[in-house]
């Protein structure tokens, strides 16, 4: 009787998981068309870099995950940073990836975004490639989100950069010369130099 | 000019060799991951052994931009130079470029050049067995070429079969016969490449029939400087490209050497 009903419980299963993948992939796909929808209307309008910064702040802090950003960032040397030490970087690395994304745009120009199939190389992970046009300029950018707190940014790879890794490279760098500390004053050096 | 083939066959014994060394720090990288995950704990900020979170022992991260630098200082001197120039020299051409030539004379000679760049593209289609893609590749060209009166027009952007064809270039075909980027070299001027895109890059310039017809004729012999793919055509381009890498980093350098190996690892897997 088992044996008679497995293949019937293993479709069963497969289409509730292959449903439950669908879902959790519109979810994502939604949030974040929401987001970049926010986004660009706050960019078409703004009048300068500073008041865009300011505009897209809240949007970008409902959608990134600066949190996770930050620990994948500086890697494996996350835990020898101090509770307080991991407050400040977050706070600090927060700033820059604002900053870093707000200098994509230039004020009062709209990009054209168009979406593309999302897929989820892992349980609770989604990435969803898009094409921006801009400038009359095509660039293919895919936005990797986690569930944790709702779906959440966690990477933007732009043209096969991602942001995280291009970060982890020099945070690497710092974190072998002096540890936590030397992180935590790169960063406070580069906020203070970087536009 | 007569090109010495002892050169070219030094050149790529060069980009060969520094292509093993790079397998065999991708196979270093793929053993440290193996270690890392049969011993997944590390001590913490107060000395404390705490096991790694699952995102740290998946950690695509470290290795997504690895490549050997084993000339670091003298690359990070002419990176210092080349941001110089880019700052002093380059940015004023490309301003007093786009002010003097109107958007649509700028657009025509960045399509009529872009069109001439049609052999290096063929080509490397056809090195890379992408028989469609080069067929695409020759239909857009003469498209452009008669629709587009000698590529003045990019008629072929209102196609959609042709609109958006990838760019392969000599680099990119290396990638695809399995020729890792070798050491990571910074080129004066012309800036960031792995030593197999420096050789890469001696093909594409052989594949210009630009580069041909100012070395047969003296006269045109300034034509590279305006018209080649890192010319002052695309001067604004580029160094957009170069500040939205370089701004708001903690080490510029090491910044573009990691954009530059992940934009290539990329277009290799295209």
């Amino acid at each position: 009787m088992m044996k008679r009903q497995l293949p019937l419980l293993v479709l069963v299963f497969c289409l509730f998981s292959r449903g439950a993948l669908i879902a959790s992939t519109d979810e994502a796909e939604k949030r974040l068309k929401t987001a970049v929808n926010q986004v660009t209307e706050i960019a078409a309008h703004a009048p300068d870099r500073n008041a865009l910064a300011t505009g897209v702040k809240p949007t970008l802090q409902n959608i990134l995950s600066f949190e996770t950003m930050t620990r994948r960032a500086v890697g494996p040397g996350w835990r020898q940073f101090t509770p307080e030490q991991q407050k400040e970087a977050i706070g600090l690395f927060t700033t820059l990836i604002i900053r870093t994304y707000t200098a994509k745009f230039t004020p009062g120009e709209l990009p054209s975004v168009t979406f593309k199939a999302a897929s989820s190389p892992a349980p609770g992970r989604v990435e969803i490639p898009t094409t921006s046009s801009y400038k009359g300029s095509h660039y293919d950018v895919v936005y990797r989100l986690d569930e944790s707190d709702g779906w959440r940014i966690t990477d933007v790879v732009i043209e096969g950069v991602s942001m995280i890794a291009n970060y982890r490279t020099q945070f690497d760098a710092e974190f072998k010369q002096g540890g936590a500390e030397a992180v935590i004053k790169a960063l406070n050096r580069s906020l203070a130099t970087s536009k | 000019m007569k090109i010495n083939p002892i050169i070219v066959v030094c050149l790529f014994m060069m980009a060969a060799q520094s292509a093993i060394h790079a397998s065999d720090a991708e196979k270093t990288a793929a053993v440290t991951v193996v270690k890392k995950a049969n011993s997944p704990r590390v001590k913490s900020h107060d000395g404390k052994s705490v096991r790694l979170p699952d995102d740290d022992l998946n950690d695509e991260y470290g290795r997504a931009a690895s490549v050997p630098d084993p000339i670091e200082p003298l690359n990070r001197g002419t990176f210092w130079v080349n941001h110089q120039i880019y700052r002093y020299i380059f940015r004023p051409v490309s301003r007093a470029y786009d002010t003097v030539v109107p958007s649509v004379v700028r657009k025509g000679v960045f399509n009529v050049f872009d069109n001439l760049e049609f052999p290096k593209r063929f080509v490397n289609d056809l090195l890379q067995w992408k028989l469609k893609s080069a067929g695409q590749e020759s239909e857009k060209f003469m498209v452009n070429t008669v629709a587009g009166v000698g590529g003045v027009m990019k008629v072929s952007d209102r196609i959609p079969a042709l609109a958006d064809l990838p760019r392969p270039d000599t680099g990119q075909t290396f990638a695809k016969w399995g020729i890792g980027h070798g050491a990571y070299v910074v080129l004066p001027i012309f800036g960031p490449r792995s030593a197999r895109d420096t050789v890469g890059l001696a093909g594409d310039i052989a594949l210009s029939p630009v580069f041909w017809v100012s070395i047969w004729f003296p006269a045109v012999v300034w034509m590279p400087a305006v018209t080649t793919p890192d010319s002052v055509r695309t001067l604004h381009d580029r160094l957009g490209a170069y500040d939205a890498v370089t701004e708001n980093t903690l080490d510029r350098y090491l910044a573009a050497r990691s954009s530059y190996i992940q934009n290539r690892s990329k277009a290799a897997s295209k």
